[in-house]
């Protein structure tokens, strides 16, 4: 296929394709290989790497390092998920319908994103969170509502200019009706720009994510890279990976994610010659 | 018309402050639990009527429609209420601290447009060579470290290791430093926090930097103006430049709610005196008048600032008009 | 001697390119006082070898033979800042696209004196002086408040004497022009024309013009240089060349030219197909909310459309022709009048009861670029029409393979994607889809204003042919009066959303009664000549 050679020709997308299959792998097999899970004591706490069993080392209280890590890729990329594909579906619906339709649904979008751009979203995150007790689903909840608008306003412009493109203008007077219009002739044609910016998002919400368990807000039962930084902020100084291998394995990932949906862009959208 | 139009735009802050006061006030009180239960439960009492006496004195028994009327008839008189948690009005809380965010975000600012905007216009001078793919990556670096990480590896690294920068807080705490050698000693504290802020809008107005002069460098105009035979450094500055600064006063803008948003995580690394950690501690301790009047004050404060770079758009492109 | 000698020039392009070399071995001349005319269609080099002259060739395309003689030094040897120096003051050019051409956040004013500021040493004052009169001297009035507008604010044909202004300012001795009326409306056209012309004579400069038309060439020339596929195929003088053409491309590129004097006789009388009364339409710029004013696109049009017949609706930009031409077929909902396609009035009829008439009205569009969905297949594109409204796929398909055959496409190509195919192709795909549902009335919107001038000839025959195959109705927009008495029995004109004069053709362009349409005649370019 044209463009799976096109997206593996940069070196950039290459890299991030396989760095995102290793964390997925090592996310799935997280069990596998850490059978004691992620909070269990092993040892003494604030062993260096390198020490017996403990590749990664222990953190404050003495969990094992690398279990927190393998266990914390699958939180942030379920997270992750989960809260792309619930954003980008409403985000899509709302702004297909009022980039096609326009006029006044078209101008409640608008203000209803508006109001989005100007409230701190990531307060209103914290907000939410937080009065609905942290977990998995009022995370998920919390990043979907503030990353909706963006995905809404990508899908509005796209709708919003495909419309009147002649190729639809024909479509319309072929007799097609709307709704397959919308699907067989506008959709196709919207969806690079829709598949990047989703692509950026499960990364934006894995940020997202890691910064509201730093702040204590993740979910109490589970181990995320966030709450493995937030708890290593006492013993900082003087066992630098607690602190320091979470926040690259956080870092590696959106990177990753980040190269695959600039390889998306460009392998979707070619410079096609007249 | 330009009166008319800020007219315009400030009767529309007032209505967007009503609905964001609505809005936050429903979401607050929609989800179970309150201030009391927060107070109880610090103070160890889970007494059935402890609780009530509490809400009575701070008016969360009353019906939801009769407390919002309340606190909207008082916002009206410009008095935000009164903290739970501190006893002090909510207004005079956040006027404390207001200045202390500002500061960090306009330094952050100056910071990341000032660094981008070199590092794009850089890069694009020389599409596709190599000093370009490096600030291209460097950027998608910047875009993926999580900010309060990053603070935290800043601490590290200057305030412990190298000691070079303090790392907590905004003044050298029992120095009372006046005039020129305050500012100094804030300017010096402001350093590792404003930079770590800047961080990931370096890299927007970088990357949003190199497209818009490469798009504009292909521009017919650009052709006409080497074709009047004037030097290369007027047709960047005066042609390319000029007009892909257009896009960033936009983008400026949109800046201004993320930039109070994130602060909150860079304030709390830094210990910075901010409203960032005002509002976290009220979101633990359900401080509902101080959290609906960060609220209110930070969305004001967002809609004026738009409204300062929608006229500085207008000023900027003369194809724009006002209204 | 000559001014200018081009000789042996060779641009290569980068790789990856759709071919290689952009110009090959081109050599031409221009002698001082002298008109020459580059002429050519896409792909044939000519505007680049115009910008190689400049040492405006684009990032990666670069002369890798040849010489460019000017005043006997090579122009390709010369250091970049000797170059520099000579453009505006020595060597000047206009491009196309005088929107796209002008800085859009710098005052007119600005622009003219940042010229002249960059080759002399005087102060601002001086220069905005020498701009004012430049202006006037290019016919254009108001010139104080003109200085201080910004380039959006003018008209098309404002922003080109500006241009020419700025190009002329430090009389140079060539001035190069790069199809500076193509994107002009015709009247406009015909005025810089001229407008050149006059300052050639009165500046005794030489003139070296690119353009695609053989009619600007007859009205414009001394000399033509005809290019193809990046070599020179001929040259000489325009009345030898024009007359007594000596290459097969030449006389095609002659002979394609609407010469506007087929003059079709018009078909028996039948009862009209489409009859419409009193079309209004109105827009307000803006959304729900604005203020803006509001714009009549289109006046209580009224027209009537046979069977058989072709109706060309002539207007330049902003006489309402395509806004005309969408309400018809319901893309755009008129505000008032009817639109009666035999009984029914389909001008405010409900989505739902209109459907089942759409199949008798189908339209062809304009740009062949987006007027085919990029990511379907030509099969697809097809069968779509049929297929919305249930009919068998199979049947459908092979329905396809009858139209691709009729407009002159192999059926076998069925498969492949638009962009495989050339503007031409695309635009006959665009009418074998419009025919899928085999309708009564065809509309077609500016059909060939995209295409070359030799593939331009061929799908205006094609339509005509199609047109009586099928004894359709036809409604033709056009901007262009030489197509419009090609293919069109009667012709209506309209000027700012209201008809101006309607007829037969042939009484139209012999004997028209109204003066826009006589202006419009005027201005056609080489209707003298050719």
């Amino acid at each position: 296929m044209r463009f799976a050679a096109r997206f593996f020709s940069r070196p950039t997308s290459l890299f991030g394709f396989v760095v995102f299959a290793v964390i997925v792998v090592i996310a799935l097999a997280a069990p596998l290989l850490f059978a004691h899970g992620p909070m269990a004591i092993v040892g003494m706490p604030l062993l260096p790497p390198g020490s017996p069993g403990l590749a990664a080392g222990s953190d404050v209280i003495g969990r094992d390092m690398a279990a927190g890590l393998a266990y914390g890729a699958r939180i942030s990329l379920l997270i992750g998920i989960a809260s792309t594909c619930c954003s980008v579906g409403i985000g899509v619906l709302l702004g297909a319908v009022a980039g096609y339709y326009g006029g006044l649904v078209d101008d409640l979008l608008m203000q209803i994103t508006e109001f989005f751009q100007i409230i701190p979203s990531f307060m209103l995150a914290m907000v939410l969170v937080a009065f609905l007790q942290p977990s998995l689903s009022s995370t998920v909840i919390g990043i979907t509502l503030i990353t909706w608008p963006q995905v809404a306003r990508v899908v509005r412009g796209q709708f919003l200019s495909l419309r009147s493109r002649e190729f639809v203008e024909a479509a319309r007077v072929l007799g097609m009706s709307d709704a397959r219009i919308i699907f067989t002739q506008v959709l196709p044609n919207a969806l690079p720009p829709i598949v990047v910016v989703s692509s950026m998002m499960v990364g934006y919400a894995i940020l997202t994510e890691s910064a509201l368990s730093f702040l204590g807000l993740g979910d109490p039962d589970l181990l995320s890279w966030g709450t493995m930084i937030g708890s290593s902020r006492v013993a900082m100084w003087v066992a630098w990976w607690t602190t320091v291998l979470p926040g690259v394995c956080i870092m590696v990932t959106v990177l990753a994610l980040n190269f695959i949906g600039d390889g998306l862009n460009d392998a979707l959208n070619p410079r096609r010659g007249r | 018309m330009r009166l008319r139009y800020i007219g315009l735009r400030l009767i529309k802050t007032v209505l967007v402050t009503v609905v964001v006061v609505l809005l936050s006030f429903f979401m607050i009180h929609a989800v179970p639990g309150d201030a009391a239960t927060v107070m109880a439960g610090q103070a160890g009492y889970a007494d059935e009527t402890y609780m009530k006496n509490l809400r009575a004195e701070y008016g969360l028994d009353q019906p939801l429609p009769v407390q919002l009327w309340a606190y909207v008839d008082r916002v009206a008189h410009g008095d935000l209420g009164t903290s739970f948690v501190r006893r002090e009005k909510v207004l005079s809380i956040i006027m404390e601290r207001l200045p202390n965010t500002m500061l960090l975000d306009a330094f952050a600012l100056l910071v990341a447009a000032g660094g981008g905007i070199t590092l794009g216009a850089m890069a694009a001078r020389r599409p596709g060579s190599a000093g370009d793919s490096a600030v291209t990556t460097l950027a998608m670096l910047f875009y993926a470290v999580p900010q309060f990480w990053l603070g935290m590896m800043m601490v590290l690294v200057f305030g412990v290791w190298l000691n070079w920068l303090p790392p907590f807080g905004i003044e050298t705490m029992g120095a009372d430093y006046t005039g020129l050698a305050r500012i100094a000693d804030v300017g010096q504290h402001i350093i590792l926090p404003g930079v770590t802020l800047a961080f990931y809008f370096m890299a927007s107005y970088a990357r949003l930097t190199r497209t818009a002069m490469i798009d504009v460098a292909d521009q017919d105009f650009v052709k006409t103006a080497r074709a009047k035979g004037i030097s290369e450094r007027q047709v960047q500055r005066r042609h390319i430049l000029r007009n892909a600064l257009i896009p960033l006063v936009t983008y400026a803008g949109l800046q201004a709610s993320i930039l109070v948003g994130g602060s909150v995580l860079v304030e709390n690394v830094f210990s910075w005196p901010g409203v960032g950690t005002l509002a976290f501690q009220a979101v633990l301790a359900r401080d509902n008048p101080l959290l609906l009047g960060i609220f209110i004050v930070t969305s004001v404060l967002v809609c004026l600032f738009n409204l300062i770079t929608d006229i500085a758009y207008s000023l900027v492109d003369p194809r724009v008009e006002l209204g | 001697m000559a001014l200018l000698a081009i000789q042996d020039l060779t641009i290569a392009l980068p790789p990856g390119a759709d071919r290689p070399l952009a110009a090959e071995e081109v050599s031409l001349e221009v002698s001082p006082k002298e008109i020459v005319c580059i002429v050519g269609e896409s792909g044939s080099g000519k505007s680049l070898t115009a910008h190689a002259v400049m040492g405006l060739l684009p990032g990666r395309v670069a002369a890798t033979a040849g010489s460019i003689l000017f005043d006997g030094t090579d122009l390709l040897r010369e250091p970049p800042d000797v170059l520099r120096r000579r453009r505006g003051r020595d060597i000047a050019m206009i491009f196309q696209d005088p929107m796209a051409a002008l800085n859009p956040v710098l005052t007119i004013g600005s622009q003219v004196t940042e010229q002249i500021r960059a080759h002399e040493d005087i102060s601002e004052a001086a220069a905005l002086k020498r701009a004012a009169d430049l202006l006037a001297e290019m016919g254009l009035k108001d010139v104080a408040t003109l200085l201080k507008a910004y380039p959006h604010q003018l008209s098309g044909g404002q922003r080109q004497r500006v241009m020419i202004a700025i190009a002329l300012s430090l009389g140079p001795r060539l001035l190069i022009a790069d199809e500076p009326t193509t994107a002009l409306d015709v009247t406009t056209q015909a005025q810089i024309l001229k407008l050149i012309r006059r300052l050639q004579a009165e500046r005794e400069m030489s003139v070296l013009f690119i353009t695609h038309d053989f009619g600007v060439v007859a009205d414009m020339a001394d000399k033509v240089v005809v290019m193809r596929h990046g070599r020179v195929v001929e040259s000489g003088t325009t009345s030898r060349v024009l007359g007594e053409p000596a290459h097969s491309y030449t006389r095609a590129l002659i002979a394609a030219v609407p010469k506007g004097d087929r003059y079709l006789p018009v078909p028996a009388d039948s009862a009209p197909l489409v009859a419409v009364k009193n079309l209004t339409k109105r827009f307000r710029r803006g959304g729900v909310f604005s203020r803006a004013p509001q714009v009549t696109a289109v006046d209580g049009v009224s027209l009537t459309l046979r069977r058989g017949e072709t109706l060309g609706v002539v207007g330049e930009s902003g006489s309402g022709k395509s806004t005309l031409a969408r309400c018809v077929i319901r893309l755009l909902d008129p505000d008032g009048g009817e639109v009666r396609l035999e009984e029914a009035d389909i001008a405010h009829m409900k989505e739902k009861s209109l459907r089942p008439l759409r199949r008798r009205i189908q339209m062809v569009f304009q740009d062949p670029f987006s007027s085919l969905n990029p990511r379907e297949t030509v099969a697809d594109i097809l069968i779509a029409g049929p297929k919305s409204f249930g009919e068998d796929v199979q049947e459908a398909k092979a329905r396809a393979s009858e139209m691709l055959r009729l407009v002159g496409l192999n059926p076998q190509t069925m498969h492949r994607f638009p962009h495989e195919f050339s503007g031409g192709q695309r635009q006959r795909i665009g009418l074998a889809r419009a025919l899928m549902l085999k309708p009564d009335v065809l509309i077609a919107d500016e059909p060939v204003s995209a295409l070359d001038v030799t593939v331009q000839a061929q799908v205006l025959k094609l339509l005509d042919e199609v047109r009586q195959q099928m004894n359709l109705a036809m409604l033709f927009i056009t901007h262009d009066m030489r197509v419009a008495a090609e293919v069109c029995h009667r012709v209506m004109v309209m000027r700012q959303g209201k008809v101006v004069e309607e007829g037969l053709t042939r009484d139209i362009f012999t004997a028209p009664a109204s003066d826009y349409t006589r202006a419009l005649l005027a201005a056609i370019p080489g209707h003298g000549a050719l």
